[in-house]
């Protein structure tokens, strides 16, 4: 294999792993900038993507529903929650928030094994995308260039939902200035629930779209909570580009190091997280220090 | 005699009779718990008296079980020396993490004490020779005392030196908060920056009490290791750092005897709980989310309103 194709396909590779670390980080950084809470259930919320995405695929037999209803049904869940139990919270100092979303990783994590089973479950590939294609005449799988297309595409789509629809302005406002926005007439509390429906949404189309890659396994929820927060911790706190910056960075620390080296890529991850801190507090983009 | 030194007094004497009439068993618990109380009071410094919220408390528990475990199975050194130098070597270690962790406040302290204790949990997954990897250290002795106090390796005897640790350490944590040292970390916890403006050097004591508190840490997880007789990465895992602040503020944050009740309401919730159902984590996740609703003052905070109820008004709990 020569070197420029081994490096397009690992660059390939790490695209596609930091979609998945993009929708896990960016829902993640949505909830905390509207907030100001860290959500500790945000890798069982994943997980549960990946599972409520295995049962839509085996109801309806297309992976393409799984990856509109599963988010959706997530979503509505988180929007649920917030609702319920967070609204009731605002205010309280922030380790209330940190117990409620434990206990909450606890309880769905339950759930899920009841419903589900201990077993890890396979989602198939959907037929069109579980062939290879040849790169530079090495091959390549379908999904994983599928997977990178879908970041890019849903990065560009959430920048542009921010940036140019009033949903998205009235997200900004609030990280902002959450009560200049309530005085001008908004309904705040509407807003936070809708951003931490949407953030587990996101969380949940990342698991779904995980699934055919890994399985749905119960261990995912570990994995990817401490993901989530290395990427969102890099990147800055609250911060929509500051999630994609780390997303990229944290794969491509990962598949890279677990190429060259295989013994420190684990610690390399986390070896950046605290470079970054101590020579910005808040994260390469975040505000707070 | 205040009522709290009697009811202190009465469990400290319960606790020095329970291997009379506890079966082996519960014995077995009981020394977890004790060793669990002393790692969540260990945090109670740092999150309730200056509120810096370490994520990665873990760390101070692992380093504290390898250091010890790699003590006893390579050197002849007797237990209590290879457990207060387990201690000494973690608070050593904390004073880099402190200094480092102490550059940032808020979300960011806790972040990053969660990246050291997440690092330390990388390393000893990899550096095999030292740590065993993934496997971690096993077969860890209980070897007797010096002078030949062989009093130490038997169960009863090692439970009594593990209480000896927890009540050494509230007792130090207490004279300590009393001090003008806790004086001066309950001035950060309120108002830094006025702390700051009256001429302290803030980040020196808080790197001071990240040390103390790791060290007290690293005491708790010394003893895990030859309580449990292995020390593997579990111990270092983010999971633990997450229950143990769980353990803190669910006992009351900032009271030195909360945690060690939260620990004890924890690990027996646990225990009880997966006795009776397959479904324990659900019923555990519950009484965490009710607790915060109900009961934002945690357990300890519960129990004095409770004991000063028709007295004097209530004073009001400060969970910080």
């Amino acid at each position: 294999m020569n070197t420029f194709a081994f490096l397009l396909n690992q660059s390939v590779n790490a695209l596609s792993q930091a979609a998945l670390l993009f929708f896990l980080g960016v829902g993640l950084t949505l909830i905390f900038g509207i907030m100001r809470i860290v959500n500790f259930a945000h890798g069982t919320i994943f997980m549960l993507g990946a599972f409520v995405g295995f049962s839509v695929v085996h109801w309806t037999g297309t992976f393409w529903a799984a990856l509109v209803l599963a988010p959706l049904i997530v979503g509505l869940f988180g929007a649920a929650f917030e609702i319920g139990i967070l609204r009731r919270l605002y205010g309280r100092e922030a380790h209330a928030f940190l117990m409620v979303t434990f206990g909450l990783a606890l309880v769905v994590g339950d759930v899920v094994r009841l419903i589900w089973g201990p077993d890890a479950l396979q989602v198939p590939r959907p037929a069109a995308l579980s062939g290879v294609v040849f790169v530079l005449d090495e091959p390549f799988p379908v999904y994983r260039l599928f997977l990178a297309c879908a970041g890019i595409v849903m990065a560009g789509a959430l920048w542009l939902a921010l940036e140019r629809t009033r949903l998205g302005l009235l997200i900004r406002a609030t990280s902002q200035n959450a009560e200049m926005v309530h005085a001008l007439g908004v309904d705040v509390k509407l807003i936070r629930s809708a951003v931490f429906g949407i953030g587990c949404g996101l969380a949940a189309l990342g698991g779904v779209l995980a699934a055919p890659l890994v399985t749905a396994s119960h261990g995912m929820a570990f994995a990817a909570v401490i993901d989530a927060f290395v990427i969102v911790i890099i990147g800055g706190m609250g911060s929509f580009l500051g999630s994609l910056i780390g997303a990229l960075l944290v794969a491509f620390v990962q598949v890279f190091g677990n190429y060259y080296f295989p013994d420190l890529a684990l610690a390399f991850m986390y070896l950046i997280m605290m470079l970054v801190l101590t020579v910005r507090p808040g994260g390469l983009l975040g505000k707070e220090a | 005699m205040p009522v709290a030194s009697i009811a202190g007094l009465a469990v400290l004497a319960l606790l020095v009779a329970a291997p009379f009439g506890l079966p082996v068993f519960a014995m077995t618990l009981l020394n977890e718990l004790v060793i669990l109380g002393l790692f969540a009071m260990s945090l109670d410094l740092m999150v309730g008296y200056t509120r810096l919220v370490s994520f990665g408390h873990a760390a101070a528990y692992g380093i504290g079980a390898y250091a010890s475990g790699y003590i006893l199975l390579h050197t002849e050194l007797p237990l209590p020396f290879a457990v207060a130098l387990a201690a000494a070597i973690t608070g050593i270690i904390a004073i880099g993490v402190g200094w480092l962790c102490t550059m940032a406040t808020g979300v960011s302290f806790s972040m990053l004490t969660l990246a050291f204790a997440q690092l330390c949990y990388a390393i000893a997954f990899k550096w095999t020779s030292v740590t065993g990897g993934s496997d971690g250290l096993a077969g860890i002795p209980r070897r007797a005392g010096p002078f030949g106090i062989e009093a130490l390796t038997t169960k009863t005897g090692f439970y009594y030196f593990a209480l000896a640790c927890l009540v050494g350490a509230f007792l130090l944590c207490r004279a300590l908060v009393a001090s003008p040292f806790g004086a001066v970390l309950r001035g950060i916890r309120e108002n830094e920056p006025k702390a700051v403006a009256l001429g302290y050097n803030t980040r020196a004591y808080k790197i001071a009490v990240v040390a103390i508190a790791y060290a007290l840490g690293g005491l708790a997880g010394a003893l895990y290791a030859p309580f449990a007789g292995f020390a593997n990465t579990e111990l270092l895992f983010w999971l633990l750092s997450g229950q143990v602040l769980i353990m803190v503020i669910i006992g009351g944050s900032g009271t030195l005897v909360g945690p060690i009740l939260g620990a004890t309401f924890f690990m027996t919730l646990e225990h009880q709980l997966s006795s009776y159902t397959e479904a324990w984590a659900l019923f555990f996740g519950l009484v965490f989310i009710a607790f915060v609703l109900f009961a934002p003052q945690g357990i300890w905070g519960l129990a004095t309103e409770w004991l000063s109820r028709g007295k004097a008004p209530a004073k009001e709990v400060r969970h910080g």
